[in-house]
Formats: structure tokens, sequence, C-alpha cells
């Protein structure tokens, strides 16, 4: 009984994030390479794109404050930033960063910090939404249930 | 007007040079409005900066041109202002010239002839002045010399007292002879020195003569003559004393007539000197004649009065002194005449100022107690007069009479102007002054008036002609200043069309960089939908909704990718891909497509393709199929019913002008195309001897509403549709045509509109594409001809039923055609009435067989076991009702005389799919139909037959199976390429894997064999194909080849081949090959995302990839999807490193190799020695320290000379064309595209690694 509300609810849950446009539909293939095989993968994927957007969030604040900003570097990592949120299906953080890109080409300081305060933004965003995810998968499991396949 | 253009124009660049400041002022002022605009449009869309900034340096451009056209606009300003000025100054002098010189002249000449005519009026009364003067001056001397005479004659003493009294007598006649004579005379006096006065007296007012003398009593003659001796002796005695000591005496007064001088009165005695003044010695002081003004008390003129001394004979003494007094009052009296005349005023003064005359009845004298004295001219009481005397008193002083003339033109008396002009008389003893006076407008008046009048004309006139001018001036330069208007719209224009380029520019790069985003989320959905497909759990009815969806994605792909073709076409970017390719297949697919919407539009779609047309050339299949594509979509969204045939021939082989195998409304357009193309021949031909090259001819024909001749040239343009209306009915851009006509041209070929009996439109083109030299040859055909078979057409479409009945005809085949139902039912009936036995009432309805029709019938009759084929189109059936049913019933008796294909529709209910497959028609191929499908019915037939055959003679086992297998083949092949013309994006992978495809197949079936024992060879070929088509497809999961059948409309394709397969496979059950096909081909459809065979999961089972990713999520994602499929991965982060670790695979093989060997034990060592260390690299394009393009070169340089060639594929986020030509260039095998699709991934994997292997 409660398994099966929680069942719906991480169901409801995943389908609001898809719809939202928060993560897109490379997540849900994400989830569906993560099988018997690998338990863990999702998990780990998420956690190295955490650990690297942290990173490179750093890298691209630190860059923004020094006195000459090298744009090109910050173009970079954020291109890098870019790729992985793709890769992981961060929606809204992969078109903040195409937009972060934009401000880069342009080498507009001003854009670039909006842009950094939205990506961060949208990065804090994504990683509290996964993360309940996974809590909600933890409990179901938890609870003795098996987590329900998207779709 | 043309003329003043290079003028003001030559003019316009001078001023605004030396004009620095004040014009430069003005244009700043004006070329400030601009800037605020500027200044907006600056900041603005920031997100767009980049695209923005060479854009801006053209703003700039334009701004210096809006400045500039500016400055011309002023320069003509000025240019125009100052024309005008100088006309003003022109015309303004010309009036003062005209003014100046009419009016000098004319007063210079009016002033002399007021001058003289001034003198003259003067002169008049000066002359009669001195007329009076002079006879007054005669008289005097007259008298003078008579009485000087008598004086003579009586001077006698001895006589004394007579001669007195005598003398008195003669004197008085003398003088009164010469006072009659003289009318004018007021008085003659006689004085004589004794006191004796003799007198004449003229009173002019009463007219009355007087004669005056003194009482001659008083004097005795002596006492007088003493007195006068005395007096005379004694000549200073002669005093005035003596004059007034005879005041006592007593004058008389005797009045006479005037003209006789008898006396007619008393005399009467008055005082002396009362009546008139007598001229005494005082007046001669000198002894010489005297001249004076008098006055008298009764005469209100002055009088002039002379006096002249007598002397006696011995001229020793005066004896008497003789007096004339002449009234100057005629004077007066004429100028009032000239006055009356010329007006004005005259008068005359003695040198003193005193009046003498004047032209007016003014008083000359003035009456004082001392008796009436002359007046001066100042005191006059006429007023002109006064004010004349006082101006020239003022003017010139009181000596003004010493000059001698003096003229004054502008005298101004009172309100008026005068001349004044005065003489100077210069009589002796008095001297005399004249003045006249004139009013100035009495002379000048009128010329005055008119000189005003002149000159107010002159100005009107001048005002006049400067305002026309004025606008003379602003209409020619008009001209001008439109010119500059022109330009500053040339320049406007010439920005909006920079901008339009610059936004055109702004497309290309957002086309390019959306592409990418676009892309991306489509082939998420592909792949969403793909695995959807893939799930078991769909109904059927989601099923063909998800393959629906499937199709319209890979539509919007494949539209997403045709507008990067556009704007590649446009900026001359696109290259033709040179790939063999199956241009029959791809027409089919697309009719087949295409004919889904034209049943909707109830229109038939027709595909004939002449025979011999090259199965296999080369070109880029993608953009051929685009072209026909839009041809396709063009006519039917024109048309609303009838027909819509794709015709294709090949040119450079007479067969193509056989004229049977074209319909026959097309005879008639057929000359046309022979002489055009006679005129290609020549050339063509050359081509053709040289590398094969294929003249390809085809006609698109559609009975729709047709385009206008005039518009047949312009449809081909961009953005442009033949009726401005069609954009509202059809929707539509009107770059389809474009696109069209650009596709054909690069493929060296044209396309036109041509001419068309009957409604509808015609396109014609033609494109050169080569053959390969071996892909000439004809697929080996079945000679059907031998077979005897009948064909019975029931089909309802016209055109294809004409179309296909023609052809089988042409290969040898007996047709029988019906259209509608019960025509169908008549054939059937006359075609087995002999052999059937069995005759259904229900559809019983009496035709007679037409002529024609009934001897095909008979012929057919006569034929030697024919085989029927019945193809019934599913339209013939009434679906409406439940009568459908009955009318299988009836077919049905005719199941085993015949065999029946069905023609079957993309909404044919499933209920009448399932009803035909329960009573056996397993035959059912889609709409339309077309010489494959109908070639695949045939052998599908006659394989039947043979199969029938079999079992009774139950031998020639294989070469049946031969060609069963043959027609699978080509199904499958069928399928294969229309679904890669549906989906270009694989049809790029896929045209340029279709090479490799055998191989890869080849090594396939090296591991498809182990589950199969090693028997059948035969098979092989089959099931390579089958395999490499499922693999990359992933269409069918289903065991069920029944089911598949009934899951799709859109899997149109696989229908014919499921059928056949199951006819065969419940027909032949009890082949064991047979049986070993079925279960083989599902095994072979390795679905990548379904896990329900372990060998369909790990289709990369084996491959060894060493991939090259810096974004550890990306590399995580990428190997585990890898892993899944059964792939060895091996991450590196740069491309340093992935060279690294191929060096050292390179270097020191072995040892890697061990490692290898360690990590995935599910190897065997001597399945690493078969291979390479690696048998792919992925490589990311971006990378830190070196990038993908680098590590590539570097391993390719470093693989030179070994003879390896890893193969490599890119992976990157672009989506360009360019980043795919620069992957190719550095020498990488295949491309890949962020995200990875996973099916794309695995078939580009699949084809690189077999190959290699």
């Amino acid at each position: 009984m409660e398994v099966g509300q929680l069942q719906r609810r991480l169901v409801d849950y995943t389908k609001s994030l898809l719809t939202e446009g928060i993560l897109d539909d490379q997540f849900t293939q994400l989830q569906k390479l993560q099988d018997e095989g690998n338990p863990g993968f999702l998990v780990e994927v998420v956690s190295l794109f955490f650990e690297d957007s942290e990173k490179l969030l750093n890298d691209i604040t630190r860059a923004l404050d020094q006195q000459s900003v090298d744009f090109k570097m910050v173009d970079a990592h954020v291109h890098q930033l870019k790729g992985s949120s793709s890769s992981m299906g961060a929606q809204k953080l992969k078109n903040a960063c195409v937009t972060f890109r934009s401000f880069c080409d342009e080498q507009s300081m001003e854009g670039c910090l909006k842009s950094l305060q939205l990506v961060k933004q949208e990065y804090y965003d994504v990683k509290n939404k996964v993360e309940t995810l996974f809590k909600m998968e933890k409990q179901i499991v938890a609870a003795g249930g098996s987590v329900p396949k998207t779709e | 007007m043309n003329e003043t253009h290079p003028e003001c124009c030559e003019c316009t660049p001078l001023p605004s040079t030396p004009m620095d400041t004040p014009l430069r002022n003005v244009l700043d002022r004006i070329s400030g409005f601009a800037t605020p605009w500027r200044r907006q449009s600056g900041p603005a869309p920031r997100g767009r900066r980049i695209f923005h900034r060479d854009v801006e340096r053209q703003d700039h451009q334009f701004q210096y041109g809006t400045a500039h056209c500016l400055s011309s606009y002023y320069s003509v300003f000025v240019a125009r202002l100052a024309i005008m000025v100088m006309l003003a100054i022109l015309i303004g002098l010309l009036t003062i010239l005209t003014w100046h010189f009419t009016r000098i002249y004319t007063t210079k000449s009016l002033n002399s002839l007021a001058y003289g005519l001034r003198n003259e009026l003067l002169q008049r009364p000066i002359s009669r002045m001195w007329n009076i003067i002079n006879s007054t001056t005669e008289i005097t001397t007259a008298q003078l010399k008579l009485s000087e005479y008598v004086f003579r004659r009586y001077n006698k003493p001895a006589t004394q007292a007579e001669q007195v009294e005598q003398l008195y007598e003669v004197m008085r006649d003398i003088t009164w002879a010469l006072f009659a004579s003289r009318k004018a005379l007021n008085a003659i006096t006689i004085n004589y020195k004794n006191g004796f006065v003799q007198a004449f007296h003229r009173d002019h007012r009463s007219n009355n003569t007087f004669y005056i003398y003194s009482d001659l009593t008083n004097y005795s003659i002596s006492a007088g003559g003493s007195n006068e001796i005395n007096l005379l002796s004694s000549h200073q005695s002669w005093k005035d004393q003596s004059i007034h000591g005879n005041i006592s005496a007593i004058w008389y007064q005797e009045p006479l007539d005037p003209v006789t001088g008898e006396k007619i009165g008393k005399a009467k005695p008055i005082p002396p000197d009362d009546l008139i003044k007598i001229a005494g010695l005082s007046q001669v002081p000198d002894g010489v004649a005297s001249w004076h003004v008098a006055v008298s008390k009764y005469t209100d003129s002055p009088l002039l009065s002379a006096a002249l001394p007598v002397w006696d004979p011995s001229n020793e003494s005066i004896v008497a002194v003789v007096g004339v007094t002449t009234a100057l009052y005629s004077v007066g009296q004429l100028m009032k005449e000239l006055v009356e005349v010329h007006s004005g005023h005259i008068y005359l003064t003695s040198k003193e100022g005193y009046l003498l005359a004047t032209s007016t009845n003014a008083p000359l004298l003035t009456n004082t107690t001392k008796g009436p004295k002359l007046m001066m001219a100042v005191d006059s009481e006429e007023k002109v007069i006064k004010m004349g005397a006082r101006w020239l008193q003022g003017a010139y002083g009181n000596n003004f009479s010493q000059r001698h003339e003096i003229h004054a033109e502008n005298a101004r008396l009172g309100q008026e102007q005068y001349f004044i002009d005065s003489f100077f008389l210069k009589l002796k003893r008095l001297p005399l002054v004249g003045v006249i006076i004139i009013p100035r407008k009495n002379i000048m008046g009128k010329v005055d008036e008119r000189a005003f009048k002149t000159l107010v004309i002159l100005i009107s006139a001048s005002l006049c002609i400067l305002f026309i001018g004025c606008i003379c001036i602003f209409i020619l330069t008009n001209g001008v200043s439109k010119e500059m208007k022109l330009r500053a719209e040339l320049i406007s224009h010439l920005d909006a069309r920079r901008r339009a380029e610059a936004s055109s520019n702004y497309k290309s790069q957002f086309l390019a960089n959306m592409s990418h985003e676009l892309r991306t989320p489509m082939a998420a959905v592909i792949g969403l939908l793909d695995i959807l497909i893939s799930d078991d759990c769909l109904t059927n009815e989601q099923f063909s909704t998800v393959t629906q969806i499937r199709k319209c994605s890979t539509a919007l792909l494949r539209l997403l990718n045709n507008i990067l073709d556009l704007s590649k076409v446009e900026s001359g970017k696109l290259v033709l891909e040179e790939t063999e390719f199956d241009l029959g297949r791809e027409l089919e697919g697309l009719v087949d497509m295409f004919s889904v919407q034209c049943i909707n539009h109830n229109v038939e779609t027709v595909l004939d393709l002449s025979d011999n047309m090259p199965k296999i050339v080369r070109g880029d299949s993608a953009r051929v199929v685009q072209i026909f594509a839009n041809l396709i979509s063009n006519s039917l969204k024109f048309t609303t019913s009838g027909h819509i045939i794709i015709r294709g021939w090949c040119e450079n082989s007479n067969s193509s002008f056989d004229i049977g195998k074209f319909p026959l409304n097309q005879k008639k357009s057929r000359p046309a195309h022979k002489t055009k193309l006679k005129e290609q021949g020549s050339h063509t031909k050359k081509a053709c001897k040289q590398d094969n090259r294929m003249t390809l001819r085809f006609e698109v024909d559609d009975t729709g509403c047709g385009i206008d001749p005039s518009k047949w040239e312009s449809v081909f343009e961009s953005f442009e549709q033949a009726d401005p209306s069609t954009t509202r009915t059809h929707g539509g851009t009107g770059l389809g045509l474009c696109i069209v006509r650009t596709l054909v041209n690069k493929m060296g070929g044209e396309i036109k509109v041509a001419k068309k009996d009957g409604p509808g439109t015609l396109m014609q083109l033609y494109l050169l594409l080569t053959t390969p030299v071996d892909g000439t040859e004809q697929h080996c055909q079945v000679d059907f001809s031998k077979q005897n078979l009948v064909v019975l057409l029931a089909l309802r479409g016209r055109m294809g039923r004409l179309i296909m009945s023609q052809w089988l005809h042409k290969i040898g085949l007996f047709t029988v055609e019906a259209s509608e139902w019960n025509e169908l039912t008549q054939i059937l009936r006359e075609l087995f009435r002999i052999r059937s036995s069995v005759y259904n009432n229900g559809f019983d309805a009496q035709f007679s067989l037409s002529e024609p029709l009934s001897t095909k019938v008979m012929n057919i009759k006569d034929m030697r076991n024919p085989a029927f084929i019945i193809l019934v189109d599913i339209g013939l059936l009434d679906l409406s009702t439940d009568i459908w049913k009955e009318q299988l019933n009836f077919l049905d008796s005719y199941f085993g005389k015949a065999r029946f294909a069905w023609m079957l529709s993309h909404d044919t209910p499933n209920a009448i799919k399932m009803e035909l497959r329960r009573k056996g028609h397993m035959l059912m191929v889609n709409m339309p139909l077309y010489k494959e499908k109908m070639i695949h019915i045939l052998e599908a037939v006659i394989k039947e037959r043979n199969l029938e055959g079999q079992k009774k003679s139950s031998n020639t086992l294989r070469t049946t199976k031969e060609g069963d297998l043959h027609e699978y083949l080509e199904i499958d092949a069928t399928q294969f390429d229309v679904a890669s013309s549906d989906d270009s994006d694989i049809s790029e992978i896929g045209s340029s894997n279709s090479v490799s495809g055998s191989q890869t197949g080849e090594k396939r079936r090296e591991r498809l064999r182990k589950p199969g024992s090693s028997g059948y060879q035969a098979i092989n070929n089959c099931l390579v194909e089958l395999t490499r088509v499922y693999s990359e497809e992933n269409y069918s999961t289903e065991r069920d080849p029944c089911h598949v059948r009934l899951n799709s409309h859109d899997v149109q394709n696989e229908e014919p081949k499921c059928c056949t397969r199951a006819s065969l496979s419940s027909e032949a059950q009890s082949e064991s090959s047979e049986q070993h096909l079925v279960i083989s081909c599902p095994t072979a459809q390795g679905n990548i995302y379904s896990s329900k065979a372990a060998n369909e999961q790990k289709s990369l089972e084996g491959v060894r990839i060493l991939l090259a990713e810096d974004n550890p999520v990306l590399q995580r994602v990428a190997s585990i999807m890898l892993e899944k499929l059964g792939a060895t991965v091996f991450a590196v982060g740069d491309g340093l490193q992935a060279v690294d670790a191929l060096n050292c695979i390179l270097g020191a093989e072995d040892c890697i190799r061990e490692s290898i060997f360690e990590d995935r034990n599910t190897r065997t060592q001597t399945e690493i020695k078969d291979f390479p260390s690696y048998d792919l690299i992925l490589m990311d394009c971006q990378m830190p320290k070196m990038d993908g393009y680098e590590a590539t070169e570097i391993i390719r340089k470093s693989e030179a000379g070994t003879g390896l060639h890893i193969p490599i594929v890119a992976l990157t986020a672009h989506a360009m064309s360019s980043d795919e030509a620069k992957c190719l260039e550095v020498g990488m095998d295949a491309y890949l595209t962020k995200p990875i699709d996973y099916k794309l991934m695995v078939s580009t994997i699949l084809s690189l690694t077999k190959r290699t292997a």
C-alpha cells in the first residue's frame, strides 16, 4: 500500500521534472541503462556530475573574479558544464549554459555574471530535485518496493 | 530641367567644404537627431551583440551616408536660396534703374520746361511794365519837348500878359492832346515856376476826366511873371516852400468830356494836391528826369509818376516841371490774366520790397493815418505772396533782389510746394523785382502722380517677377531635390539591403546554431519512440500511433535538415554525395509515403518507371528523393482529384520511346520530347561513353489546378507561388520548387513546367547520374511470360490500372481489367464458367461483357493451364455496410482457382484484414501498386505454384528455396531503402554504410551461424541481408510475422514479405529449411533495447572501444551504454591520453593484451589475437590538452606505414556538416553527435568494426 503510493509519487515526480524541462529524455535513458548489472550507475553518474559541476562552477567563479577575465577559459569551462549537463539530461542547466556561452562570446562581463547566477541557480535546483528523487527511490527500496521504471 | 542638374550637383559639394562652421553646425544638429536613435539601438539586444558587430560598423557607414545626404539637401537649399536672392537683387536693380532714368529725365526736361514757362510768364508783365514805363517816358518827353517849344515861342517879354494867357491856353491844348492820346495815363501835370498848375486827371474808377488848374486871379501875370522871372532868375530860390506857399492857392476842378475835352461841368474849387499829386520842382532837384512810385487817395493802385523839368530856351533855368502819372493797374490786370491761365501768383516789388503789382485782388496799399502807403510784400494780405516773400527773405536775406535771378523749385509754403522764381528788372532809378510763385502741383502735379503710379507699377511688377522667378527656381531646383530624395532613398535601400543581408547572415548562423539544439531533442524523441516501439506491452492502436509519431518525428528532423540544406544551397556549400543507391526503390518508397496522403485527397498516385531505368545509380539519394518529394507534395497540394503520375525513363535507351508503355494521353507530348532529346542527344551520348553517365528523364504529371504559363518560370524563384492566394488556401512558403531547381541544376539537370493537354501541371526534369559500371545489368528477373499467368486487375484507379496493364502486357502477361465490383464479378463468371461448377447467385447481375473484353476472355480460356492472379482493390468492396462479407464469400468460391492479392489502403479496418486472413488471403499489399510490388506478387504466386508442384513431386527443393529467398531479399532491401529515405539522418550513414553493409553482414553471419548447424549455405545470403536490415532499423521485434502485419500500416513494405512468409510457412510447414528461416529471422532481428535474448542485447559483444572523453559524466554514460551492449570500454580523459594509450598498445602489444585479458576475462586469448588492441576509438572533439582532431591526426600519422587503421568515431556537440567535414578531414571515420543516439552509435560502431575485422 505504502510502497505503491511512494512509487506513484516517484513516477509523478519524475514526470513533473520531465515536463518542467528540468530533466529531459537523456536522464530517462540513463535511468534505463541502470539495471541489475550495475545498480548504482545512475547515482554514480549523478554524483560524478555534481562533483564535476561544482568544480567547474568554482573554476568559473574564480575566473570571473579575476581582474582581467579570460573569457576563453570561462567559455571552455562552461562548455564542459554544458556537455556534462546535457549528458546528464539536466536540460535547464544546459540551456543556461548555452546562454552563458553566448555572453562569453560577447565578452560581456555583466551578462556572464548574470548567467553564472542563473547557472548556479539551475544547478542547485537540479541537484535538489535529483537528490529528492534519489531519496524517494531509497525510501521505496527501504519500504521493500522496487523502483518503478518510468514510462 | 536637366541642365540645371549638373550645375546644382556641382555646386553641392563645393559649398559644403568651405562653409565649415555654419553648415556643419546645422548638419550636426540634424544628424544629432539620428544619434539618440543610434544610442537607443546600441545596448538594446545584448544577447545578439556578437552578430551585431559588423552590422554596427555598417550602421556607421550609413550614418555617414545619411549625413552626406543631408548635407547635400542643405546645399540644395542654400543654392536655391542664393539663386533667389540673386534674382531678387537683379530685379530690384532693374526696377531702381528704370525708375531713376524715367524719373530723372522727365523731371529734368519738365524742370527746364517749367523754367521757361515761368520765365515767360514773368517776362510778360515785366515787358508790360516796361511798356508802361516807356510810354510814360515817351509822353513825358513829348510833353517836355512841346512845353519847351511852347515856352520858347511865348517867352517874349513884350507880350507878357497876353502871352501868358496864350501860353497857358496852348499848354492846355497840347497837354490835352497828349493826355487824350494816352488813355492809360492817369494824369499829366504841368507846374509852372510861378506856381500855376495845369493838370489833366483821369479817374479810371468813375471814368471821369478832370482838368485841374490853379486860380489865375491870384497870380498876376506880372506878379506871376516877376515871380516867374524871379524864380527863374534865382534858380536856387525854387524851393518847396514856394509850392507849399501855393497851398493856400485855390485849385479848380473842371470835369471834361473824356473824348472831346469840352467842359461839361462847372469848375469847383478843390484843395491843392487833394486829388492828385502835382509833380513840382522838388521832384527834379538835379534837373534830370526822375521816377518814383506814388500813391493817391483815390486810386487803390500805386502810381508810377515821372517828372521832367522843362528848361527855358536858354537852358539855364527850369520853367516848369512836367509830370506824368501812370497807374500800374494794367500791370496787375495783365498778371491776373496770366495767372488765370496758369494759376499761381505773380507780383512785382520795388527794390525796397514794396509791392507794385500782384496777380491778386489784394490791396496794395495800406491806409495809415497819414494816408495810403505802399505795402511791403511781406505784409501782403495775400497769404501766398506773403509767405513767398518771407521765404525769399528767409532764404536769401533782405538783399535778395541784388541777385539777378532766383529759381527755387521746392519752396514749401504752408501745406504745398511751390516753384518760386524772381527776376530782377534793372530800370534806371526804379529797379523792379518780379516774383512768380507757382504751385508745384500745377506743373509737376501730373508728373508726380505719374511718377508715383509708375513707381507703384514698377514695384508691383518687379515683385511679381520676383515671385514668379522664385517659383520657377523652386520648380527647377525641385528636380534636383527630387534627385536628392532618390539618392536618400537609394541609400536607405542600400541600408535595408545590407540589413537584410546581415539578417540573412544571422539566419544562417542561427540555423547553424539551432540545428544542434533542435536535432538533439529530435534525436531523443526518435530514440524514445524506438524504445516505445520495442516495448511489448503496447496495444496495436498504440503501436500504430507511436509508429506514426516516429514517422512524423523523422519527417520533422528531415525538415530541419532541409532548412539547413537550403541555407547550404544558398551559400553554395552544398556538396552532393556520390553513393550508389537504388533509384527505383527510393521512388517507390516516396510513392508509398505519399499515397497515404493521396488517398485522403482522393488522388491516385502512380509510379511509372520504364524498365530501362538503371537499377543502381550513383548520386545523392537523399537529394534525389528530396526533389521528388517536393514535386509530389507540391502536386498533391494542388490536386484535389484525379491522379499524379511520376514517369521516369532513361534517355539514351531507345526503348524509352516505347509508346505503348506510356499512357495514351502522353503520346501527344511525345514529339516535343523527341526534338528536345535530339538536341541534347549529341553531348549526352558523349558523356555516357566517358563515365557511364545517364540522362534520366522524369515527369511529374498531375491533374491539379495547373500553373498559369506566365508563371512557369517564376514558380522556381524563392518564395514565389503561382497564385498569391495559394498561401492562404494551401499554406507553404514557396521554397519547395526553389530547392528543387537548385538541386536539379546541381545534378546537371534542368526542370521546367511543360505544356499539357487538359488540366493540371506537367513538370519535366532530367538528371545526369552516373551508373556504376557493373551496376547496369538488370537484376535477374523471372521470365513471367512463360508462366502462363493471367492477371485480373480489379483496381479503382484508372491511371494506375492502365499503366499496370500496359506493363504486364509488355512483359508478356494477359491482363483483364475491371474497375468496379460488378465488372469483376462478370469477368470472374466468364472466366470460370467452364471450370466452375459453383455458381453463386448472390451477386447475380447479368452484364454482357463488352466485345474486346469477351475476346480477351476467350483468349484466356484458350490458354493451357493458366494461373490466375486476381488483384482486388479493397476499395471495390462495399465497406460502408456489411455487404463486403458477402462479397468476400463470393470471391471465396474462386479461391481455389485463382490467387487473390489484395490491395489495401492504409486505413483499411483491421476487421477486414482479419477476415481476409481468416479466409486464407495471404497476399496483401498496400496501395499504391507499382511494378516492384507487382513483381513480388507474381513471384509469390509462381513460387506458391511451384511449392504446390513440389508437394507433389517433392524434389527440386533447393532451387525453389533459392527463389523464395531471393524474394525475401528483395523485399527486405526495399524496406531498408524506404526507411532510409524516410529518415535522412540515418540515410547518410545508411548509404555510406551500404558498401560496408555486406561486409558487416558477413561478419555477423559468422557469429549467427553458431546457433544453427553448418548446413544451409544457401540461406546465408538471405540472413546476411536480413540481419543487417533489422539491426539498423529496429522495426519489428515481433516473432509472429502475422502480428506485425496486423500492427501497422506504416510498415507497409514489410507486409508483402510477411504475408508471403506466412503463407509459405503455413503451406510448407514440413520443410525444415523453411522452419529454420522463420526462426532465424527474428533471431537476427537484434533489437538493442529489448532485453529478451542475450545475443540480441550484446550486439557489440567483444568490441573493444577506447573512449576519449573529458567530461566525466558523459564518459561514464557512454561507457555504461557501450558496456551494456557488451563492448569493452577503456576510458581516457583527453586526446593525449588516448594517443598514449594507443602508442602503448602499438609498441608493446603483448603487455597490453595481458592487461586486457585480465580486465575482461570473458575474452579468450585467441580472440584478442585476432583483433588489434582496440577495435574502435570514440573521440570527443573538444578536450583539454589535446583535442580530438589533433589526437586523430597524430594517431593517423603513427599508423602510417603499419597498415593498421583504427576506426575513429568523432563525438561532437556540433551538428553542422562543416564539423563533420572537419572530422572526416583529419581522418576520422564517422561522426556522432551529442547527446549520443543509442541506435545510431551502435550501427556506426558495428559498421566500422566489422569492416576492419
